[in-house]
């Protein structure tokens, strides 16, 4: 095959092949399409992009698909399997998927963490020999009052070595400029400095940890012991699946001495995320009591500390909140 | 629009300018709508199907084409909406996929037969159920009887382009016949290529042609019967004359490519080979994964395998001559089915070919079937080479171990154990005694005692946490506090929409209850059937006299667009359940797009606003009138910001569901996503709704009007527009350039509300 010009890699198909791991709701499936725009219409490549599909809903994770050549087709429409470059939306998504998996030695990842490379690397369990790009978006984002894709961008760009940010900036305008054209410099502004407030570090090459093998989804169920007709008989079995991954940084924390045990956070609760049981409450009386938070199931939206007549429920960081709080299972 | 480069197609004598952009399959459905510029669009949004209609829609909003777009109320509405429009002779477009097909498959028939030509995209999609919305093609192949041409679109170009070149094939004199345009779901229809499309509507105008109506019903100088009573020996004289049509499109059709490939530089044949002049071994393969397969091919060739692929543009008419020619040296031929015609030990196109083949007594090949990518399946290059090697095994043996067989069906994991979660709810346990339902002794009506917020945390939940809905989705409140109010054992029929899909994702279930889906066109007469068959088991004494349980039949106010019909049948039969209603206003789970009870002027997906067009055109349904007017025991409407009133009327529903008949209710729910409100602020924003009159809280008890909430007596009273501004969706309706049109909403309201006050003030309204 005959040697890139602009790519600075591609696999034995001639693509670079890019997968961005991301929650619903932060801008991925925008950027996947703004990316793919500079470098398809900006800098004449071909290539395809598209998100994982399904009816994925606000807060769920989702994954985004480009893929770049210079030929002049573009052949395998199936998912990116084995990415040069992964770029990580948001860190929880790792406590509940092997976002890693398939990474290309030698690839690059881009995190949206606040993190030093050498810290995410422990976290994630980054291999040797992978390029890490830090960048701390959320405070981006946050500052620039724009969402998370338009940091990301701008670090993802940079992390590619070939995407020319000029040509991504002129697709964000292009993007933005008719519906929300005061959105049009945030983001350009929230681009730069994901393209420039990044922390790089080459890992070097040691065996501390094992790249992942690309797995396609399978159930765990099969034709051979499925119950007839697609019934499921096991009543109540979602209330196995962690969702903690779906919050968007946010969550309320309990304070139990403020409590005055109403049951207002447990009627606007959409996950039924407070838990009561029988008890004895503040004033010694037996009754249903509050007992905590469930936050395996909480999505964040912090609907119960806007109910709470009392300062009981107070919305609070995710991230700036103790491990214990969290990791409490109220019974 | 064009976010692309124009430039002047290179290379491409004589062709016209085009723009290069980076567009998915249904954006380039929509923009080669806009280029024909139809007369109408007659439609119903369903996944994956549904961005046609949304682009067309704000193209529609930028004064982009004319086509005047008409939202059905079933797929079934949208196909008569599309054969009434053809009548008055005019070009017609629509879109759907898998369930929506089906439903609108009884007019399908009546289109063709009745020779209106119209182009139809089918964006394929697995047909339910279980419910799937994920690629196959079980869907289209429903369609090979119907009497449609029916062209396969492998790419988001060919989208367009056999858009276009449907168009002016349909509307040969000797054709006169409707088409579809069929796409794969999500893998083409979602999926950004680049793409080139002509710059202006210029040169495809001039392609098709101005529209030459045939027969039509608006001509009062020539006065015609459409659709007569037509039997025997006279039918099969229209069938034969269809099945002219199909032999004069089929000999057409490659013109008509020519004639494209000169103003496009795109040169299409009836089928796709690729080096099938050598092949051995070749794999059959329709649409989207056709692309992928070639990579196949070429890694197998580098390793001196002499395997091929074949696919086909169009499947009606079927290309029966071509495939004989191109099979003539084929030693076997592995035929990928998406679907599966089962029983038939083989796919439809399995047993096309086949059929094909039998007509050249010269032919050898040995035909493998194999159903593949069945529900969205990924199929990768591998999946290509596997399936090849079948072929290539059965040429070194010489033997076909399996003629028939389903590729990529997993069997159990080893290390799969069952979860038991909980335990059943017992009856004891869901009637704590906290609510009591005592009947006033004066009128006999239920009156409902003991609602506590506190006391009522200890009510099992029979839906557990663990779904996926979006943060603060307004569904679980309101349909887990209704619960609450229902004592004893519930089974729970819930029609598609968000709340179905986000509960009930295979192998999971949020349900500690039964619970039962079916589409929700059809959940009311699905429940009908079974509370009545339910009192017959226990008349027969089949299931124990004292055992109970309460029927809940679960909605959005979608299901009540393409379902109202069953629910009014329900309501005439008056069988003893509850059918609960929670409206978001919107197809929510499809995207947001508008629904009957979108209020006017509000944006959706197929509702935008821009200078052409102000949101959505007409005013908000009045379901629960609808209802009133059934003349049922019960109806109430209800909100999750005022629970003491929502419990009461879950308990209400649930006395009058036992003992004297059907019940309907509505819920208000937010859905901060497609309304663009504050997650946080889901009860402020919904109070909102009830204080300013928009959705007030009433029950009509035996046709007895009571309003619950007054906001006016309260002084709580805000004019609408205060929630409007509330949310992303409305707020533009505090514009200036919205005055008028919000002073009309707000007039609505109030007669409404005047309206309501009447009848609640006299005992005969």
């Amino acid at each position: 095959m005959a040697k890139p010009k602009i790519l600075p890699k591609v696999n034995e198909y001639d693509c670079y092949e890019i997968r961005m791991e991301s929650i619903g709701g932060l801008g991925a499936n925008v950027a996947g399409k703004i990316l793919a725009q500079a470098g398809i219409l900006g800098q004449g490549l071909n290539g395809l992009n598209f998100s994982s599909y399904g009816s994925e809903k606000q807060g769920t994770p989702v994954k985004g698909f480009i893929r770049f050549t210079e030929k002049e087709s573009v052949r395998i429409n199936s998912p990116v399997t084995q990415p040069h470059l992964i770029a990580v939306f948001h860190i929880s998504l790792a406590n509940v998927l092997p976002v890693l998996e398939g990474l290309k030695p030698e690839g690059t990842v881009v995190v949206n963490t606040n993190k030093t490379p050498d810290e995410i690397r422990d976290i994630l369990k980054i291999p040797g020999g992978i390029t890490v790009y830090c960048v701390d978006a959320i405070k981006i984002t946050v500052e620039e009052k724009v969402r998370m894709n338009a940091p990301m961008m701008g670090a993802i760009t940079k992390a590619t070595g070939f995407l020319d940010p000029e040509q991504v900036k002129k697709y964000i305008r292009e993007t933005f400029k008719k519906k929300y054209p005061q959105v049009v410099e945030p983001n350009c502004k929230a681009f730069d400095r994901g393209y420039k407030e990044l922390q790089m570090k080459v890992l070097a090459k040691d065996d501390k940890y094992d790249f992942i093998e690309y797995h396609p989804f399978m159930s765990p169920i099969g034709y051979d012991t499925a119950p007839m007709g697609g019934v499921i008989t096991d009543f109540g079995n979602a209330f196995i699946k962690d969702l903690s991954g779906s919050r968007a940084g946010y969550i309320p924390v309990w304070h139990e001495e403020e409590c005055i045990h109403c049951g207002q956070c447990d009627i606007v609760c959409p996950d039924y995320a407070p838990v009561f049981g029988e008890g004895t409450d503040h004033k010694g009386k037996q009754g249903m009591v509050m007992r905590g938070i469930d936050y395996k199931h909480c999505k964040g939206c912090l609907k119960c500390v806007e109910i709470c007549p009392t300062d009981a429920l107070t919305g609070e960081i995710e991230a700036e909140v103790a491990e214990e709080i969290l990791s409490t299972v109220p019974k | 629009m064009a976010t692309g480069v124009i430039e002047k197609a290179k290379n491409k004598k004589g062709a016209a300018e085009q723009v290069v952009d980076i567009k998915t399959g249904n954006e380039m459905a929509a923009i080669a709508a806009s280029h024909v510029n139809f007369h109408v669009m007659g439609y119903y949004p369903i996944t994956p199907s549904t961005q046609i209609p949304e682009e067309t829609d704000r193209m529609k909003a930028e004064g982009e084409h004319d086509i005047v777009m008409i939202p059905g109320d079933g797929e079934h509405g949208a196909a008569g909406i599309c054969f009434g429009a053809a009548t008055a002779g005019v070009r017609v477009f629509n879109a759907t996929a898998a369930n929506g097909l089906l439903f609108s498959i009884e007019q399908l028939p009546v289109q063709s037969g009745c020779r209106y030509p119209m182009v139809l995209n089918i964006v394929a999609r697995s047909v339910s159920g279980p419910l799937d919305i994920k690629c196959d093609h079980s869907d289209i192949m429903m369609a090979l009887n119907t009497g449609w041409l029916i062209f396969m679109a492998k790419d988001p170009q060919r989208i367009y382009d056999f858009n276009i070149c449907a168009v002016k094939w349909g509307e040969l004199e000797d054709v006169r016949l409707p088409v579809m345009v069929t796409s794969d779901g999500f893998f083409t229809s979602h999926q950004l290529r680049r793409v080139e499309y002509f710059s202006t509507r210029d040169p495809v105008q001039d392609f098709i042609g101005k529209f030459k109506p045939g027969i039509t019903a608006v001509d009062p100088n020539h006065p015609v019967t459409i659709g007569p009573y037509m039997n025997d020996p006279d039918l099969i004289n229209n069938k034969k004359q269809q099945s002219m049509a199909m032999e004069a499109a089929y000999k057409h059709l490659p013109k008509i490519f020519e004639e494209y490939a000169k103003i496009s530089g795109r040169k299409y044949e009836l089928i796709e080979t690729y080096k099938m002049d050598d092949a051995e071994v070749a794999l059959f393969i329709l649409n989207s994964p056709y692309d992928t397969v070639l990579q196949s091919v070429d890694n197998m060739r580098a390793e001196g395998k002499k395997v091929g692929a074949i696919s086909l543009n169009i499947i009606r008419p079927f290309p029966a001559d071509l495939i004989r020619q191109v099979f003539r040296n084929t030693k076997v031929l592995v035929v990928g089915d998406r679907q599966d015609s089962y029983g038939a030990w083989g796919g439809n196109m399995t047993h096309e070919i086949k059929s094909a083949l039998k007509d050249d007594p010269e032919n050898k090949t040995e035909v493998l079937s194999r159903i593949y990518g069945i529900g969205g399946k990924e199929f990768y290059v591998e999946d290509g080479i596997a399936l090849l090697e079948e072929g290539l095994e059965v040429l070194k043996s010489g033997e076909v171990k399996k003629r028939y067989a389903y590729f990529g069906a997993t069997e159990t994991a080893k290390d799969y154990k069952p979860v038991q979660a909980f335990e059943p709810i017992t009856e004891e346990e869901a009637s704590p005694e906290i609510i009591r339902v005592e009947l006033n002794p004066k009128t006999g009506v239920p009156e409902v005692k003991g609602v506590n917020m506190r006391a009522l945390t200890k009510m099992p939940k029979r839906i557990v946490p663990g779904h996926g809905a979006c943060p603060g989705c307004g569904i679980f409140p309101s349909i887990g506090n209704f619960l609450k109010g229902i004592k004893g054992h519930v089974v729970m029929l819930w029609h598609t929409g968000c709340g179905m899909v986000v509960t009930t994702g295979y192998p999971y279930t949020s349900f500690r209850t039964t619970y039962i889906h079916n589409l929700f066109q059809n959940g009311a007469a699905t429940m009908s059937g079974l509370v009545e068959a339910y009192v017959e088991r226990k008349r027969r004494g089949e299931i124990p006299g004292d055992e109970d349980l309460t029927f809940i039949m679960i909605t959005g106010d979608g299901g009540h667009d393409i379902g109202i019909g069953p629910t009014i049948g329900a309501a005439m039969r008056n069988h003893k359940f509850i059918i609960l209603e929670y409206d978001n206003e919107g197809y929510m789970n499809t995207g947001a797009q508008l629904s009957f009870t979108t209020p006017k002027c509000m944006i959706t997906s197929t509702s935008h606003v821009g200078p052409a067009q102000a949101g959505k055109a007409t005013f908000h349904k009045d379901t629960s009138q609808i209802m009133a007017a059934c003349n049922i025991p019960y109806v109430f409407t209800a909100v999750e910001s005022n629970f003491v009133d929502l419990v009461k009327k879950a308990a209400k529903a649930q006395w009058y569901a036992k003992h004297e008949g059907l019940v309907f209710g509505k819920i208000l729910s937010v859905c901060p996503l497609s309304w663009r409100s504050d997650s946080r602020k889901g009860q402020e924003v919904i109070q909102a709704a009830v204080d300013s009159n928009f959705f007030p809280l009433y029950e009509i008890e035996r046709g007895i009007t009571k309003i619950n909430y007054d906001p006016e007596k309260r002084n709580k009273k805000i004019p609408a527009i205060e929630w409007f501004k509330m949310m992303g969706r409305s707020r533009h309706m505090a514009k200036p350039a919205y005055a008028k049109i919000t002073e009309e909403v707000q007039n609505e309201v109030d007669r409404r509300w005047a309206r309501l006050k009447a009848m609640a003030e006299s005992p005969v309204l």
